[in-house]
């Protein structure tokens, strides 16, 4: 029943004054449009501080928007504008909850090379002692580490956090041939000093 | 700047070119000509034949099929003119692009043939956003004719 009075209310104010949306709004000097929809999905914006680079969004992206490129010390994630479906996938799969999509939408820009387009954040990468090569960045590796103290049972606490702080800064690879021996008197896997 | 420039600039007229994809652009597009919107207000006004247009407003992505066509349509439009890319499709190819293999059937984004001078990003990108693409436009076809005298 509400629907039907809105619709009649709309039908009526078409008489009294034109349909046209005012562009830029002449609601009040601080609304840009007349009319923003509630839910609209503009375009996404990454908080620095909460992203960690652990590349869900990269894995969920649907456009192909989102990259990721690793130089030597830093990992660059990007959403490229122009290929974004603003479909907000990306949002929903952020463990950290640091995209969010702004109602903005208005991005219109002349060239592609346009740092407007582009969503970017930078983070130091680890690397791995033994190799060399960068493996994961920091922030994700420190973030892992507090929700697994978070989660984690108190009687085993000590010992898995030792353990993780022993196999820290080894690449997966390095760790897998070098974090692990099995020791020939004890029939035991014990982990390798100084690997 | 002549009389004719300077009656372009407030009158530019705007041929729409689908060039393949899935209709919403177009849909966002035909809303923001319509009255509620309304381009028209700015002067624009929609033609049915690109050679009487000053803006070329492209939506979607190229299929290979389609290549000689937007060419030859950009070909069509007297100078000066301007080409406005309108949605993901137009702008990046979106959902069709490849890295590699590249796709069998469609090329992407139109810049790849023809020069593109205003992008307007979205899926759809909202009239509001279209009409301020178009406005970009206009500057640039303004800077177009000062710059052909």
């Amino acid at each position: 029943m509400s629907t039907e009075i809105k619709i009649l209310k709309q039908v009526l104010s078409n008489y009294s004054k034109p349909m046209t949306l005012n562009y830029p709004s002449a609601v009040s000097p601080d609304r840009k449009y007349s009319q923003i929809p509630a839910g609209l999905r503009g375009i996404p914006e990454r908080d620095n501080d909460k992203c960690i680079g652990c590349r869900a969004c990269y894995f969920v992206c649907s456009g192909r928007a989102t990259s990721i490129y690793d130089s030597d010390a830093k990992r660059k994630v990007e959403i490229f504008l122009f290929r974004c479906t603003f479909c907000a996938h990306c949002q929903e799969a952020c463990p950290e909850e640091a995209i969010k999509m702004t109602d903005k939408f208005e991005i219109a820009v002349a060239k592609r090379e346009d740092p407007s387009a582009r969503v970017v954040t930078e983070l130091d990468l680890l690397k791995c002692k033994i190799c060399g090569t960068p493996y994961a960045s920091k922030k994700f590796v420190d973030r892992a580490y507090e929700r697994l103290m978070e989660k984690i049972d108190q009687k085993v606490k000590e010992t898995v956090s030792s353990d993780f702080k022993k196999v820290d800064g080894y690449c997966p690879d390095c760790r897998r041939a070098n974090g692990v021996g099995f020791d020939t008197h004890t029939k035991k896997h014990v982990w390798l000093e100084g690997a | 700047m002549g009389i004719i420039d300077k009656a372009r600039i407030y009158s530019p007229w705007l041929y729409h070119l689908h060039c393949g994809g899935c209709n919403g652009c177009d849909i966002e597009t035909l809303a923001a000509l319509a009255p509620r919107f309304d381009v028209e207000r700015f002067g624009i006004q929609l033609v049915p034949s690109p050679r009487h247009a000053d803006i070329l407003l492209t939506t979607g992505c190229v299929p290979k099929q389609f290549i000689p066509m937007v060419k030859r349509i950009y070909e069509q439009v007297p100078d000066p003119k301007v080409v406005v890319a309108v949605g993901s499709c137009a702008c990046g190819g979106s959902l069709f692009y490849d890295d590699a293999p590249e796709n069998y059937a469609i090329l992407g984004s139109p810049d790849l043939l023809i020069p593109v001078d205003v992008y307007v990003p979205g899926c759809a990108p909202k009239p509001e956003a279209i009409i301020n693409g178009v406005v970009q436009g206009i500057l640039k076809l303004a800077e177009k004719a000062s710059k052909k005298e």
